[in-house]
């Protein structure tokens, strides 16, 4: 259980922070591959294999770009509907204060169907609030399985680069380096994200 | 919180709300009005979140919620209108009259099911049952975009933060000594009120309007001789002091 139940606009911010600085470094990687694809054109035949190779780091780049973009999106819905249903918690906390200080009024009951709607509305919250972050979760899950294909693409490149001639070789696995350290680095702020969204899961 | 009433007819009831016990320390005392009609009230200056639990407490003791269908905020302050995003959660359907210029401002305290009503800078009316309300311009006193409600039939006048005082918690209602009440409000004035021209053509229009009663957010009310005796007292005031005047 989170401890500071105002958190979760805090770990909402902070997944949005660390999925901005994820698709900072997937531009990179955009640009690593269309570095590659011009390499392995000039590398000729010899570096044929690797040509498809940064088709591929291509699409990835976008996939995280794109992902990253719906997950901010997401995040920022989270936030609002944490902020919407921290102003209901808090209203239904006060008319239940003033349920006790105001027993002598004549006019108490008038404070029941205000107290019953918001009490729906508390609810409809908590349920758009556990809807965003199942559609969060699902989002980085989806993002964290294409992250891990990178290994394997890295390997590839390495692979491929030694078909290449020596000339371009150091080129190519410097590409290959560069993929693998670029998506570990993406793969550092998901997997902070995922960590991060246990914890909204947890609050009440 | 005490209530106080200040008119009551057969038409509309005037009542005045304050000198709360349980106010948090640090907080400023605040005084709210409502004007209660044969089937709706109008709330003013509703206050900010750390009175909320406590106005509302007072006021279902007069009316029940669901008659609360208009809130009135004179600027954007947040002794004034910060409790707004909890008056949205309670009052479904309710319109809050404030100044057109501070309308996007208002909004980030919160409101979903509150309307709206921007008050044009020249002022307007609002007929609640069988009362007209008018809402005064006072730009400038202190807010840039700032009304008073003026009611004709009683004479009273709603001044928000003209008039205010600095004042101990459990300050009478009334001002009794005006001149003894003079230290509690000048520096208020001076400091906060930014223009002596506005302050000037304040006092001209309201000189006009046979006032019987001014009621600021904050401190007592003036009322019979010394309504005349503050509007004079004010004309003469010099306000929005800067360098030297305002540090010695």
């Amino acid at each position: 259980m989170v401890d500071n139940t105002h958190s979760y606009f805090v770990v909402a911010a902070v997944i949005a922070a660390r999925l901005d600085k994820a698709t900072r470094i997937a531009r990179h990687l955009s640009i690593t591959a269309s570095n590659a694809r011009a390499l392995a054109f000039r590398a000729g035949e010899g570096a044929s294999g690797f040509r498809p190779l940064t088709d591929y780091i291509h699409r990835l780049a976008d996939l995280t770009v794109s992902s990253s973009s719906r997950i901010n999106k997401i995040a920022s819905e989270l936030s609002r509907t944490a902020a919407e249903k921290e102003r209901a918690d808090r209203a239904i906390q006060y008319f239940a204060d003033v349920r006790k200080r105001a027993s002598d009024s004549p006019y108490l009951e008038s404070l029941d169907p205000v107290y019953a709607r918001t009490e729906g509305r508390q609810l409809q919250l908590k349920e758009a609030y556990n809807a965003q972050i199942k559609l969060l979760q699902g989002e980085l899950n989806t993002l964290a399985s294409e992250l891990r294909a990178a290994g394997v693409l890295a390997t590839m490149s390495r692979v491929e680069a030694l078909q290449a001639d020596d000339l371009y070789q150091q080129s190519l696995n410097n590409v290959a380096d560069n993929v693998q350290n670029v998506t570990d680095s993406i793969k550092k702020h998901i997997d902070a994200s995922q960590k991060l969204v246990t914890q909204l899961t947890q609050v009440s | 919180m005490k209530t106080h009433t200040l008119f009551e007819g057969n038409s509309h009831t005037w009542l005045m709300f304050g000198r709360d016990p349980a106010k948090p320390e640090k907080i400023i005392d605040t005084n709210q009005y409502m004007v209660v009609t044969k089937d709706n009230a109008l709330l003013m200056d509703p206050g900010g979140i750390e009175l909320f639990s406590s106005m509302l407490t007072t006021v279902i003791k007069q009316v029940p919620v669901d008659k609360i269908t208009h809130l009135f905020a004179s600027h954007q302050d947040p002794d004034i209108i910060s409790s707004l995003g909890l008056w949205d959660q309670a009052l479904e359907g309710a319109t809050l009259h404030s100044p057109w210029i501070w309308e996007s401002f208002i909004r980030h305290f919160g409101m979903q099911n509150i309307n709206y009503n921007a008050i044009p800078d020249e002022g307007g009316r609002l007929t609640i049952d069988d009362v007209t309300l008018e809402f005064v311009p006072a730009h400038y006193l202190h807010s840039s975009g700032n009304f008073n409600v003026f009611d004709s039939q009683t004479g009273i006048l709603m001044s928000g933060d003209i008039g205010a005082a600095m004042d101990v918690d459990d300050a009478p209602m009334f001002v009794d000594d005006f001149e003894s009440h003079i230290p509690r409000m000048k520096l208020f004035h001076q400091r906060w009120m930014p223009s002596n021209e506005a302050k000037r053509d304040w006092v001209e229009r309201v000189r006009k309007l046979n006032v019987k009663m001014i009621c600021p957010q904050h401190g007592r009310i003036f009322k019979g001789e010394n309504v005349e005796r503050f509007l004079d007292w004010f004309d003469a005031l010099e306000v929005g002091l800067t360098g030297q005047m305002l540090h010695g």
